[in-house]
């Protein structure tokens, strides 16, 4: 190729790109390209940003000291006495009293300068009513006033006031969400292998029959080549993740569906690597095993298998790499694996410990796909 | 003696490689075939172990009509016939020693060569012809680390353990430097000499033709054009087989 | 792959016996101590790594699976110290029982469920073969009767005749559950039916009978007649006083020609939107990799410390963006520009350029550095060695791997509408969870048709350029 005939080619693919320029108009416009939207927007993603950088990995235990109290509400009876109890005290300025009167609630001896909050317990209902909060000061005190909710007085009797502080103490200690996430991960990875398995099983075979050189050029061999390279052509299109929302309908949600869908997928994209290697191996070697006078099994053995061993063993791995890639999403719809985590965390608004998810995502990936670089590199 | 009877051999595509090509070889003969690039050696090789199958024409071994064998038959026969070729066709992930061993496959029962059962005497007669060859302390590597003469020479030793009582080698030292082509060319003349052996083995250079050969047939566009002693081929039969405008080159 | 190391030379006595022994004790000590040292630590490190893992998942029943590699380790050190090379490929196998009866564990799977489940899917096989691009406008013909749930005291009342096709329920009442015989008279002759039943309320379904909707067919004289059992179709409190409903016979009384649905509109709409959004981010992808890949190659970054620093940087940066898939950044454009087909376009761009970047950078550290030596040594300046000896090598790459990319774009952008990121998938996602896979079926019939036509084409496309 002579360096001028280089950029006449070229010149000609410039018409090709201009043409595509109602292609582009068109595209833009169904695509929904709107860049004001995308500045504007840009302070709702600030708080994603910055808490990508603070994944939640480490907690200390969480503290809870909860010190009770009664009051009756409305007044209509003797007031309660408070329980007696040691330690923390917490004195009320009443304690009969009806809807809306103000209350002072106050305490002492208590841990200093923590964050507590006051709670209600109602008579003859289930759960607690969340009121005030408060911070105690240096010596352990606090002061906070509120003013009883109606609900009180709609129910009537006694009704118990928990006075509750919360505080970090003890040691660091994995947090939940790097609990889950590793527990996810290994999922994550085992569902990929299985798959990758699972596909490889059955796509070993069915390449063979996919494969020009191997079929025989009958009637029959003819046609059953061409459907098997159709159903890894056409499997292949469609993504796990839509296979996923079909086996999740089968076999219900969980990593099986997963499983499953991850496998169909590798059975297509593994055949069709699988079948394109078969034919690429050499036919110096098998006819020189038949002209020992070895028969096709032995053939198969000694002139076939080693040829192919390499080349299956590596898209293996290679597809175990991409599958693992994929089953950190197919949690999207119920097929196991991070990503349920992963969207749960995000339509929560919990940026930490989505954070912690990604970057455990990166990680396990980027791992992989170094090991799977490696071990391929090996092989050949 | 091998005797080729008006074999003729016609592609898919309608090639015709081989055209009523006769012949007869006695025990112990090195015949050499020659003949320009395309015009058939290979096929007529192929098609005496038929791993090629003949279109027409019958190839008879001492008595037994290959043409006309089964394929337990068949099989049988070409445990007799060794082949060489000039790509080697080793299996390069496997060792020299197992490479060599896949000689004996058509003496060994199915399950224990897929198991890589080998007899005992079956490993003492693989390492003594790689000791034969030169290469035994290679036994243990892989076929692709050893050099092209190296490969040959273990594609020899695999020959050599079937036991062969005929040899084919087609062009096997078109690979291969000249000095090199020399030793492997010699251990293929000391398997006739001294093994007795008979040799049919195509060759591209005159002059080797020349140098081994105990006689030479020459094919052109399929045809036999030529059967006789090395020495009787002179300039004019010289063009006769290569064309008009070829030179003959040394190899030494 | 153990070939690198050294010849092994058979063992003093003494270590015949300790190795196997200190293999046992904790796998990979043996070998380290008959001097194979790297496998020996692998295989300690896989030890601790499955030992962990059936820690943190809790699963010590799955123990025994773990002999067979315990005792495979301490007998392959017996090989070792007689001098012969150990097989990895046994010593993997006998590894790949705990793994894969860990994995078996821990994916759930269960065989079994899918032959339950089968049932449940079935529809959605059978609707493959049958996605709803067409369908024929069909009007139907309708004859009703009612009946008493259960009998009570006042007597039914009896059909009245509807446009000359009578339907006769007998008994004319009966409890949920019971069988009632319907008969029909005045219809035409030899036409196809189907039974519906209306409750007081108007609720209306089609009759069934062991899971099959009940087809009548009328004979000669337009009669048929059918067993129905009375649907349940009351709340269970109402069910004891008498209460008319309605029977109905209705047959196609006219069908139209055939027509697109609104399914095939819908689909071809949202693949069109698909394929725009993977050419946005491609090509976004592309503008944005191409300068990019010049940092993140080696070659033309060397010529400097920090510029190598700058490329380490690159480097890393493509990496991780490229092992987030684009879907979980498709939910997080979702947030930030809002749902539709844009989101998806942002999500892809951002792994377009991670995964272009990489491989346009690694076009460029491949190149041949003949040609631009050549064009240097006839005097040529900077540009003109560019021009004429770098440009000529890295574009047909570049454009390989672009089109190879938009290939890939489309297929993810299939699934992106799963989370709200536009396309195909959306509307995909809703018909499966509806069970309307009829509909399903034709949007993943469409999606197979441009998918394969296009990685047919960019196969094409890639062939002549590479
Ligand atoms: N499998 C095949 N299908 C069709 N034609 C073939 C096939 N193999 C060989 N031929 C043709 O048959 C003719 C003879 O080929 P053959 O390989 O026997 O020649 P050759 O003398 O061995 O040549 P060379 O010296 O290059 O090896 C050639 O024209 C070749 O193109
Ligand atoms: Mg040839």
């Amino acid at each position: 190729m002579s360096e001028r005939s280089f950029y006449v080619r070229w010149g000609r693919y410039l018409v090709l790109i201009a043409l595509a320029i109602p292609l582009y108009i068109w595209s833009w416009r169904t695509a929904d390209i709107n860049l004001i939207d995308l500045v504007q927007g840009a302070p709702k993603a600030r708080p994603i940003i910055s808490d990508l950088v603070r994944p939640s990995l480490l907690a200390r235990e969480r503290v809870t000291l909860s010190v009770s109290t009664v009051v009756r509400v409305p007044c209509d009876g003797p007031a309660p006495e408070p329980p007696a109890a040691e330690g923390p005290t917490v004195s009320l300025s009443a304690t009969c009293l009806n809807a809306r009167d103000p209350l002072v609630v106050s305490g002492s001896g208590f841990r200093p300068n923590t964050p507590g909050r006051l709670y209600w317990r109602v008579a003859g209902l289930e759960g607690r009513l969340r009121d005030e909060p408060f911070e105690t000061d240096a010596q352990g005190r606090f002061t906070v006033q509120t003013d009883i909710p109606p609900l009180l007085a709609q129910q009537g009797g006694v009704h118990a006031l928990d006075v509750e502080l919360k505080w970090e103490a003890g040691t660091l200690r994995p947090s939940e969400t790097l609990r889950t996430t590793v527990d996810k991960m290994i999922e994550t990875v085992f569902l990929a292998l299985m798959a990758t398995t699972f596909g490889g099983l059955v796509a070993v075979p069915l390449s063979f029959l996919g494969a020009r050189n191997i079929m025989p050029a009958t009637l029959w061999g003819n046609t059953l080549y061409v459907a098997v390279r159709s159903f890894f052509n056409t499997a292949r299109s469609i993504e796990p993740l839509i296979l996923a929302t079909i086996f999740a309908i089968w076999v219900g949600f969980g990593p099986f569906a997963g499983v499953l869908a991850l496998s169909v997928h590798t059975i297509a994209s593994l055949g069709k690597l699988y079948s394109e290697a078969a034919e690429n191996i050499d036919p110096g070697p098998i006819e020189a095993i038949r002209s020992t006078g070895a028969n096709e099994w032995q053939v198969i053995w000694y002139g076939v298998v080693p040829q192919i061993v390499p080349p299956y063993v590596s898209f293996t791995v290679y597809h175990w790499d991409i599958n693992v890639r994929m089953s950190t999403i197919i949690g999207f719809v119920g097929g196991g694996g991070i990503g349920l985590e992963l969207q749960r965390w995000i339509n929560q608004l919990q940026w930490n410990s989505a954070a912690t998810a990604v970057w455990a995502i990166v990680l396990v990936v980027s791992a992989m796909d170094y090991a799977s670089a490696i071990v391929r590199e090996r092989l050949v | 003696m091998l005797e080729i009877k008006e074999l003729t051999k016609v592609y898919d595509d309608g090639t015709v490689a081989l055209k009523n090509v006769s012949f007869t070889v006695p025990d112990g003969e090195f015949l050499v075939i020659i003949g320009l690039s395309g015009s058939g050696k290979s096929t007529l090789l192929r098609c005496i172990n038929r791993l090629i199958e003949p279109t027409s024409g019958q190839i008879i071994w001492d008595g037994v009509d290959i043409t006309a064998a089964g394929q337990e038959d068949l099989r049988r026969i070409r445990r007799q016939i060794g082949m060489i070729f000039q790509q080697f066709n080793l299996v390069k992930r496997h060792t020299v020693l197992t490479n060599v061993l896949t000689g004996r496959l058509g003496y060994t029962s199915t399950w224990r060569s897929l198991l890589g059962l080998w007899s005992r005497d079956d490993r003492e007669r693989a390492l003594r012809n790689l000791e034969l060859v030169g290469i035994a302390d290679k036994a243990h590597n892989r076929a692709d680390e050893l050099s092209g003469g190296q490969q040959q020479r273990v594609g020899i030793a695999r020959a050599l353990m079937q036991a062969p009582r005929l040899l084919l080698a087609d062009e096997p030292v078109a690979s291969l430097d000249p000095a090199t082509s020399h030793s492997v060319m010699k251990y293929i003349e000391w398997m006739n000499r001294e093994r007795g052996l008979t040799v049919l083995c195509s060759l591209h250079f005159l002059s080797l033709a020349r140098r081994y050969g105990t006689r030479i047939i020459a094919l052109r566009a399929g045809e036999l054009v030529f059967d006789g002693r090395p020495e009787e081929i002179d300039d004019r039969r010289f063009k006769e087989i290569y064309g008009e405008d070829a030179i003959e080159v040394e190899i030494r | 792959m153990e070939r690198a190391e050294h010849v092994p030379q058979p063992a003093p006595a003494n270590r015949r016996l300790l190795a196997p022994l200190l293999s046992f004790v904790f796998p990979g000590m043996g070998h380290i101590y008959a001097g194979r040292r790297e496998r020996g630590m692998w295989i300690a490190i896989t030890t601790a790594t499955l030992l962990g893992l059936l820690w943190w998942l809790e699963l010590w029943s799955l123990l025994p699976a773990l002999v067979p590699f315990w005792l495979w380790n301490a007998w392959e050190t017996r090989t070792i110290v007689f001098g012969r090379r150990p097989s990895t490929v046994k010593l993997v196998m006998s590894a790949a029982i705990i793994v894969y009866a860990i994995g078996w564990r821990v994916t759930e799977i269960d065989v079994q469920q899918l032959a339950v489940g089968a049932s449940k899917i079935r529809p959605f096989v059978v609707s493959l073969l049958q996605p709803y691009y067409v369908d024929r406008e069909v009007t139907y013909a309708a004859s009703s009767a009612p009946v008493q749930v259960p009998c009570g005291d006042v007597p039914p009342p009896t059909a009245g005749a509807t446009g000359g096709t009578v339907v006769v329920p007998t008994p004319p009442c009966a409890s949920v559950g019971e069988s009632i015989t319907v008969r029909g008279q005045g219809f035409p002759p030899n036409v196809e039916g189907e039974l519906w039943w209306e409750n007081p309320i108007g609720d209306r379904a089609r009759l069934r009978s062991g899971g099959q909707f009940i087809t009548f067919l009328t004979d000669a004289q337009g009669t048929f007649e059918v067993r129905v059992t009375v649907p349940d179709m009351v709340p269970r409190q109402f069910q004891e006083t008498a209460q008319l409903h309605k029977v109905e016979a209705r047959y196609i009384s006219e069908v139209g020609p055939w027509r697109l649905t609104e399914t095939s509109a819908l689909v071809a709409q949202r693949m069109g939107e698909t394929i725009a959004q993977a050419l946005m981010a491609t090509t976004w992808g592309a503008l944005f990799a191409v300068p990019l890949s010049f940092f993140a190659a080696r070659n033309p970054m060397q010529f400097h410390p920090l510029a190598l620093l700058v490329y380490y940087l690159a480097r890393t940066a493509l990496n991780i963006l490229r092992a987030i898939e684009p879907l979980i950044m498709a939910i997080v454009f979702v947030v930030w520009v809002g749902l539709g087909p844009f989101a998806g376009v942002l999500a892809l761009t951002m792994h377009s350029i991670a995964a272009l970047g990489k491989l346009y950078s690694e076009a460029i550290e491949s190149i041949d550095p003949g040609p631009i030596e050549a064009i240097t040594a006839t005097g040529a300046n900077r540009v003109q060695v560019v021009w004429y000896a770098v440009l000529p090598q890295v574009l047909p790459p570049f454009v390989a791997f672009t089109v190879y990319r938009w290939d890939i774009n489309v297929r993810m952008s299939t699934i992106i509408g799963f989370v709200g990121g536009g396309g195909i998938g959306f509307l995909l996602q809703q018909w499966i969870r509806l069970t309307d896979f009829r509909s399903a079926s034709a949007a993943i019939w469409a999606i197979a048709l441009v998918v394969t036509v296009l990685d047919f084409f960019s196969r094409k496309v890639r062939e002549r350029f590479v």
